[in-house]
């Protein structure tokens, strides 16, 4: 063996030796899953001081945390706390610790990172872990009329087929609110929501028409993916069930989860199914931006606009068709590469497409800017203050709206990214709906300009692997700039070809929580153009009930109403009900 | 607002005739699996890999006949079942239009005959495979198809008969 000092570091080890040297002998284990990521053990009753120290001193953010019941394996219950790394010495530093099944209890890590609160509920929720001083403790995935003491992924809790009969018929969650007035009334929009046609339930806290703050119950179209993925399907097969998370970026979950295995197990993707991965994520972000950009239009009170972006969109979908044959970009992952090579014709056609787009986008949002009603509606709207991203950890167009340039295709560089010429994450520092739309716009702009960088670039190759070892019980991190924000996926495959734990957090897990501070201070007119300038991805209203909470009175509004009113701003459907 | 109107001018008419006309869909595009159910010798290769559980196969309650059935309202259009078919007998067509009044006209099936052990009479494989397998291994000849007889059993009888043999060899070697 040569004594000679090794003279470069690995990615993550000034972080890892940062917090040797600040808590000595705490560091029990410092593993790589793969070049860019290191998972530290710790014990349980440091995670909030090594945490804090991470996130708020080293230039961390926070994705999620994973639970893990890790029972048959170890004995324990195991959390991963997810950081990534993004100021010196970029990378992810996963810190890792060991949870006693008897008494189920770890120390919160909410009350020193905020960003930790809707993992911690989660936590309990799916395992009936304990976050001690956790100021949330209500439910957060799991129904109000679930069972009382069923967790579903705990290893010996339940089939993924059971449906256990509701324990209750009332829903009593109750919502949360932080504001001083004492005089408010409460207006809950939901169960469904108007923006997107999905289920969420919001409670908004307003005086007269201003909204003092917002609270919300989501969750309601929670499908048990993981457990499926746990039970029923192959580890190969998941990458098919991932597509499915979302409607609209499914392909970035797809390519989130395949990369998680990858990385744990060590295949290498041939690089020209490492580009093509980075086209089809590209064609799915002009889509994507595109029905933002279009809904923007739609809430504006411009529907011409949305019809003419919904035109435009078409051909991002035609394209769609023409690269993987499905009109979504379903179905072409697969661990180890891709299922479907780019032809020549093909590219040429897909680089005629990005001309047509780019000059017919650039004439619309021409003439969206100089629309009078897109400034006077969108400036110093939905304001997100950068100090309330810091501690949330928001991701996507929401945070690089105000100002923090944080996307993981140039801060954790991935597949065809990596030989990106001259590109940059794209930031406004507005912190409002207009900052979020200009950002949707560049970026819609520079997703052209890599699609015609990557199809260059791409060299001649295989698409995919299949040789590789199988190795039980190795877990690590796969992730993807998805339309919204980072999609942060965490996969350890078990002993029979199975997920023994998938955990897929999408980008709109990470921006829920930052929505009640976007809120406070709008009128309730403004309420559906800030939601929808988050893109959440989840579905929307068809109506919404008003409660006078001191009369005890209650008013329902259709769908048409709210979004009628958002759009004209005259004529409140609440004028003449006693408001 | 006069780009607003230079816009809607030069954009003309978007609608298109669909459905009044048909609607071409490009090469490649991953539309309904068609079965061919003549080529197919029933390996369940589709079924194994399909996803989502849309391929099924299943063997009546006599043990005769192994049911290939396919729910187009369980599919999701992957392809993985033309992929691993070794005889091309699935293909995804170009056909979107799969909405139905009923929903068991979401289904398609086909039976196939079952072959039975040629000793322990327990059913192992569907008799187009086996018969499959006798032609591929017949035209291969030599070595590998010196145990062809041997594929008229199940895989345990195979297994006892290579129990058996070892077992004798094993002997005959220690008495040596």
């Amino acid at each position: 063996m040569s004594t000679k000092k090794q003279t470069t570091l690995r990615v993550g080890e000034t972080h890892v030796q940062a917090v040797r040297d600040t808590f000595p002998g705490v560091v029990l284990d410092a593993t790589w899953q793969a070049e860019d990521q290191v998972t530290i053990t710790i014990p349980v009753d440091m995670l909030p001081d090594v945490v804090e120290f991470l996130y708020y001193g080293r230039g961390g953010w926070l994705p999620n945390m994973v639970a893990n019941d890790e029972r048959p394996l170890r004995g324990c219950y195991v959390l991963y706390y997810l950081l990534s790394m993004e100021e010196s010495d970029p990378g992810f530093v996963v810190v890792r610790a060991e949870v006693d099944p008897n008494t189920m209890e770890y120390p919160s890590v909410t009350p020193r990172v905020p960003a930790c609160v809707w993992s911690e509920r989660e936590a309990f929720d799916m395992f009936g872990l304990r976050a001690v001083g956790l100021p949330d403790e209500r439910r957060l995935v799991l129904p109000d009329d679930w069972l009382e003491d069923l967790y579903p992924l705990r290893k010996d809790s339940m089939d993924y087929r059971r449906r256990p009969a509701p324990v209750t018929d009332v829903e009593d969650y109750t919502f949360l609110y932080e504001g001083n007035a004492e005089e408010t009334t409460q207006v809950p929009m939901g169960p469904l929501h108007i923006t997107s046609d999905e289920p969420g339930h919001f409670r908004l806290f307003v005086e007269g028409e201003d909204i003092i703050d917002a609270d919300y119950r989501l969750f309601y179209v929670h499908r048990g993916m993981e457990k499926v993925a746990e039970s029923r399907l192959s580890y190969d097969a998941v990458t098919f069930l991932a597509d499915r998370i979302c409607g609209i970026c499914g392909n970035a979950h797809s390519v989130a989860y395949a990369e998680a295995v990858e990385n744990a197990q060590g295949i290498e993707v041939p690089l020209r199914g490492q580009y093509i991965r980075s086209i089809l994520l590209e064609v799915e972000r002009l889509h994507s931006h595109l029905l933002n950009l279009g809904l923007v239009c739609h809430y504006c009170g411009f529907d011409t606009g949305f019809q003419h972006f919904f035109r435009v969109r078409e051909k991002t979908m035609d394209l769609a068709v023409l690269l993987t044959g499905a009109r979504k970009t379903y179905g072409l992952n697969l661990i180890g590469g891709v299922r479907r090579d780019i032809l020549d014709e093909q590219k040429l056609a897909t680089i005629k497409y990005v001309r047509e787009l780019r000059n017919e986008v650039e004439a619309l949002v021409d003439m969206l800017v100089s629309t009078a009603n897109f400034e006077s509606r969108t400036a110093g709207i939905g304001r997100l203050d950068p100090a309330v991203a810091r501690d949330y950890s928001p991701v996507g167009p929401a945070v690089r709206g105000s100002g923090i340039a944080r996307d993981v295709r140039f801060d954790h560089p991935f597949d065809g990214y990596k030989f990106l010429v001259g590109m940059s994450a794209r930031s406004h520092d507005g912190c409002d709906v207009q900052s979020r739309t200009l950002v949707r716009v560049e970026e819609f702009m520079d997703s052209l300009d890599m699609i015609e960088q990557l199809l260059d670039g791409a060299p001649e190759g295989p698409i995919q692997t299949e040789n590789w070892q199988y190795t039980p019980h190795k877990y690590a991190l796969g992730y993807t700039e998805a339309p919204r924000g980072e999609d942060m996926h965490w996969a350890m495959v078990g002993d029979n070809q199975k997920c023994y734990r998938w955990r897929a957090k999408a980008a709109t897990y990470s921006n829920w929580p930052i929505l009640r501070y976007m809120l406070r201070g709008n009128t309730v007119a403004d309420a559906a153009i800030i939601v929808g300038s988050m893109d959440p991805c989840y579905s929307c209203t068809d109506r919404v009930t008003v409660v006078d909470v001191n009369k005890k009175s209650s008013t329902v509004l259709t769908k048409d109403q709210l979004e009628g009113y958002c759009r004209r701003r005259t004529h409140s459907p609440l004028a003449g009900k006693g408001w | 607002m006069f780009k607003l109107f230079k816009e809607i001018g030069k954009t003309g008419d978007a609608t298109i005739g669909y459905p009044f006309q048909p609607l071409e869909m490009p090469d490649g595009f991953r539309g309904k699996p068609e079965h061919n159910e003549k080529l197919c010798i029933a390996c369940a290769a589709c079924a194994i890999a399909c996803p989502a559980n849309a391929i099924t196969m299943e063997l009546d309650a006599e043990q005769n006949y192994l049911t290939w059935d396919i729910s187009y309202g369980r599919c999701i259009f992957c392809g993985r079942c033309q992929e691993v078919c070794p005889l091309f007998a699935i293909t995804l067509t170009k056909d979107f239009e799969l909405a139905v009044l009923n929903k068991d006209d979401l289904r398609e099936s086909c039976s196939y005959e079952v072959a039975h052990c040629a000793r322990c009479g327990k059913p192992y494989a569907v008799a187009k495979e086996v018969d499959y397998a006798r032609r591929v291994l017949s035209k291969a000849g030599g070595p590998a198809a010196a145990d062809i007889d041997k594929i008229d059993l199940c895989l345990d009888c195979r297994r006892f008969d290579d129990a058996e043999a070892f077992q004798k060899q094993a002997r005959t070697r220690g008495e040596a």
